[in-house]
């Protein structure tokens, strides 16, 4: 009866669990060698429904199992049938409709007093939804390389899976210590499995890792979850792992790429910041050199009005009267000299001024400036000057040239305030195509003038801004900071060049390389006569000039010379006199810069009615008019404004004497 | 599971774990009778490792030093068994075999015997059984306890090129509620486990030979 409460209860069983979809129970009588099954166990296995609870043979428990797992469930029973005492097996079976059905089958085994099994009962599970999610879960982990795993707070070790351990290069198992794991994340790291008991701010985390298989340095993401199950019970972290290696060196490179990329175009920038700025102070020196070229032709202008009256008043004054008015004429002329001089500057500094080159014999030039020197170099200096007979002759504008020679001994005086020595020598150098980079000039002869002293010397840094305009190492009020730049305008306008060399405390030595000339230079010209040399009535002179001051100056002037003057106030009426004129005229003076028809224009107009007309320009600043390249035309010849009685006189005499 | 020439199949794991399980289970009977209690013992899985792999392993899974009982066993195939626990785990075993009545400080002066006498107990059954479902005899030497870590208790030489392989078997062992952690690991030189390999096919074969 007991037995029928049993059965009873086990039917009763069995229908929860076949509802469940589930189960069949099978009992595996050793000693008979008879297998009872379950109603649930026949139908799954396809015995028939009478099969239930009738001996079978034994047999029949492997019936219906897929062959692929037969081999390893009777090995497994087997073990059963010889002592073990658990059963815990995963099979596939073949239902009678086909449908291969996973099997979870669960046993344990009776034993008598002398240990030996007598029976082995156990449950059948349908694990097969279980199963294929493991399945793919499975595949989802390899194929994606993802590893899960479940970490509760306050446990020693860590359930993972297979891929969670081969991510991080540990042999697989189903559990592992939590410090094995964080054993494999790198020092600085914060552990990949929290030790600590505090539950993670973040799970979703980044790691580097060396593998603990091959050593690899490589980085895991961890993402995942906490929860907890209940309130006040400890955490669970359910969460994933996954190589984001690839991915971290892609985004260091690009990073570095970016970083270098910011580099580069850091460099660009700078490049063109400096380019920019060249190009600003050359605009900037542009603007200036406009500037400076409008100034000089106004201010020459009135230059010319000031020394030319200041001249006629003193020609002018008789001996009896008072030597203070003779003084302060003296004076006012010496001022306009000066500013003259200064508007002269700013036009060589801007690379504007007309020169006037000519055959320039270097020996003679720097002998010729020796007094000057002497007087303008202080007496603490001593001053050599070394040009032998055999230097080449040079092409060059002598007036400009002394200037710039002129300028460096200046500057090597002040670099010399204790005294020194400073040598001022002219000799040839050929300068070949491999020279010619460096020495900034293209290949051929020139003649070298070198300014040397034994002064302060420069610094590096220093040396590669001295041609900058306006930059002076001289103290504020002492330098024009136009100097050098003047006579690097001038050299290159000559077509020459500036070198400089120099090293603090070492003294400075700057050499001028001017083009050899093939032609002889000119003889000087005659001692000087001391009186101005006159004209006569029989010349006639055109004068046109804008500026009506000006023009009845020079109109004044040459009268007063005994020449005979036509004037004009611009081209057109300068080109009527010229047409109706009663007396040849032998010489035309113009201004260069002047509304409407300019003095260049004039005299091509003029020259085409009269082909051997000669012509004088007066200017303050020609601009490009009557220049190519900062030289003059050949045949034209220019009077630089302001001029004096004197040169006007002289200049006028040489050009008409001349044809 | 490939390491040197010999290879256990699955089928070849599957049966050395059954006859492994055997043995174990009559160990935990054995056991049962000794402390009058619940001793449960099973061996989940089997893996054939190199002695290198097999002290990795074992360092992987525990963080602590090591304490094993070793016993020498010769006969068709010959080699040396270890039981091995985590160190923190032997006084918990040495407490729960001798019934919790002893003191700490008793538990360690009996501890050396304790484990010598279980693993005598667990090996002994393993090996035997194995001998019996293999049908051969085995011969086995006195219990011999341990301490170390992975590398000493593989003997890990790093002078010789060659090394032996491991049959490396987890133990589920869980006496009075205590659960504990072990490990079963058979060292034997290749020829030994190429005679384990034959004896397991003909075991495979008397079984599984009846399903024709």
């Amino acid at each position: 009866m007991a037995d029928e409460a049993i059965i009873g209860n086990a039917d009763q069983l069995r229908a929860v669990l076949a509802a469940a979809g589930a189960s069949g129970a099978w009992d595996w009588d050793i000693v008979r060698d008879r297998l009872t099954v379950d109603a649930r166990f026949a139908e799954l296995y396809g015995l028939g429904a009478d099969a239930a609870d009738q001996p079978l043979p034994t047999a029949a428990f492997f019936r219906a199992i897929h062959p692929e797992d037969r081999a390893r469930i009777r090995i497994a029973v087997a073990g059963m049938l010889a002592g073990s005492e658990f059963f815990s097996k995963e099979f596939r079976i073949i239902a009678p409709d086909g449908a291969i059905l996973w099997m979870h089958g669960r046993g344990r085994s009776q034993l008598d007093d002398q240990d030996e099994p007598i029976r082995f009962t156990g449950l059948l599970v349908d694990v097969t939804d279980r199963k294929r999610t493991e399945e793919r879960l499975r595949i989802a982990q390899s194929a994606g390389g993802i590893g899960t795993f479940e970490y509760r707070d306050g446990f020693a070790t860590v359930s993972v899976s297979s891929e969670f351990c081969r991510l991080l290069g540990l042999h697989p198992a189903d559990r592992l210590p939590v410090r094995t794991i964080n054993a494999v994340v790198c020092e600085d790291e914060e552990p990949l499995i929290p030790e600590d008991g505090a539950e993670p701010a973040s799970i979703d985390s980044v790691f580097r890792i060396r593998r603990s298989d091959d050593g690899a340095d490589r980085w895991i993401a961890r993402r995942g979850e906490a929860m907890r199950d209940s309130e006040g019970s400890g955490y669970r972290l359910l969460g994933v792992i996954y190589d984001v290696t690839d991915a971290k060196l892609q985004e260091t490179r690009l990073r570095e790429l970016n970083d270098t990329l910011e580099q580069r175009v850091a460099q660009e920038i700078d490049e063109r910041l400096r380019a920019e700025d060249a190009l600003r102070q050359a605009q900037k020196m542009e603007a200036v050199g406009q500037l400076t070229g409008g100034i000089a032709h106004d201010f020459n202008n009135l230059l010319t009005i000031i020394t030319g009256s200041v001249d006629m008043a003193l020609r002018r004054l008789d001996n009896s009267a008072d030597p203070r008015v003779g003084r302060a004429l003296d004076n006012a002329m010496r001022g306009a000299e000066r500013a003259a001089a200064l508007t002269q500057r700013l036009l060589a500094f801007s690379r504007r001024q007309p020169l006037d080159p000519r055959a320039v014999e270097v020996p003679r030039l720097l002998a010729g400036m020796s007094d000057l020197l002497t007087r303008t170099i202080t007496e603490a200096v001593a001053i050599a000057i070394e040009a032998p007979d055999d230097v080449w002759t040079i092409e060059a504008d002598p007036h400009q040239l002394e200037n710039a020679i002129l300028n460096l001994a200046v500057n090597a005086r002040d670099a010399m305030p204790q005294g020194g020595s400073l040598t001022i020598a002219a000799g040839n150098r050929q300068v070949a195509a491999h020279q010619s980079d460096e020495s900034h000039v293209s290949p051929g002869d020139y003649v070298a003038i070198t300014v040397s002293d034994n002064g302060t010397g420069m610094d590096a840094d220093t040396l590669t801004k001295v041609f900058d305009p306006f930059f002076t190492t001289k103290e504020v009020g002492k330098g024009t900071g136009l100097g050098l730049s003047m006579v690097y305008g001038f050299a290159k306008q000559s077509g020459g060049s500036v070198l400089i060399d120099s090293a603090l405390g070492e003294g400075t030595t700057v050499t001028l390389l001017l083009m050899r000339s093939v032609q002889s230079a000119e003889p000087p010209a005659d001692a000087m006569d001391e009186r101005e040399p006159f004209g006569s009535a029989s010349e006639t002179i055109l004068v046109v000039e804008d500026d009506d001051d000006v023009r009845a100056y020079t109109v004044g002037t040459l009268r007063e010379l005994g020449y005979r003057v036509v004037e004009a106030h611009d081209g057109a009426s300068a080109l009527a006199l010229l047409d109706k004129q009663d007396q040849p005229i032998k010489l035309l003076i113009t201004d260069v810069v002047m509304p409407r028809m300019s003095g260049s224009e004039l005299a091509a107009a003029a020259r085409a009615r009269q082909p051997r007309l000669r012509i004088l320009y007066t200017s303050g600043y020609p601009r490009d008019a009557i220049m190519r390249d900062g030289r003059l035309d050949s045949g034209v010849e220019l009077l630089a404004k302001p001029f004096t009685f004197r040169s006007l006189a002289e200049r006028v005499r040489e050009i008409i004497d001349k044809g | 599971m490939i390491t040197g020439h010999v290879a256990l199949s699955e089928l070849e794991q599957d049966a050395l774990t059954e006859i492994v399980n055997i043995g174990v289970s009559r160990a935990a009977s054995s056991l049962r009778k000794m402390i009058g209690d619940q001793v449960v013992l099973s061996v989940p899985s089997v893996e054939v490792v190199s002695q290198r792999r097999a002290a990795r392993l074992i360092s992987e899974r525990e963080v602590v030093d090591l304490i094993a009982v070793r016993q020498d066993f010769s006969g068709p195939f010959c080699g040396r068994a270890l039981l091995i626990f985590p160190e923190t785990n032997s006084l918990e075993l040495v407490r729960a075999v001798t019934g919790g009545a002893l003191s700490a400080e008793e538990a360690v002066e009996m501890e050396q015997e304790a484990l010598a006498e279980t693993g005598n107990i667990i090996l002994n059954s393993c090996l035997a059984t194995m001998a019996n479902m293999l049908k051969r005899s085995l011969s086995m030497t006195i219990p011999e306890v341990l301490r170390g870590n992975g590398a000493t208790l593989f003997e890990i030489d790093e002078t010789t090129g060659s090394e032996g392989l491991v049959l490396f078997l987890y133990i589920d062992f869980a006496v009075r509620q205590r659960d504990i952690r072990g490990y079963i690991a058979m060292l034997m030189d290749i020829p030994s486990l190429a005679t384990l390999k034959q004896l397991l096919d003909e075991f495979i074969s008397r079984i599984v030979g009846e399903d024709g």
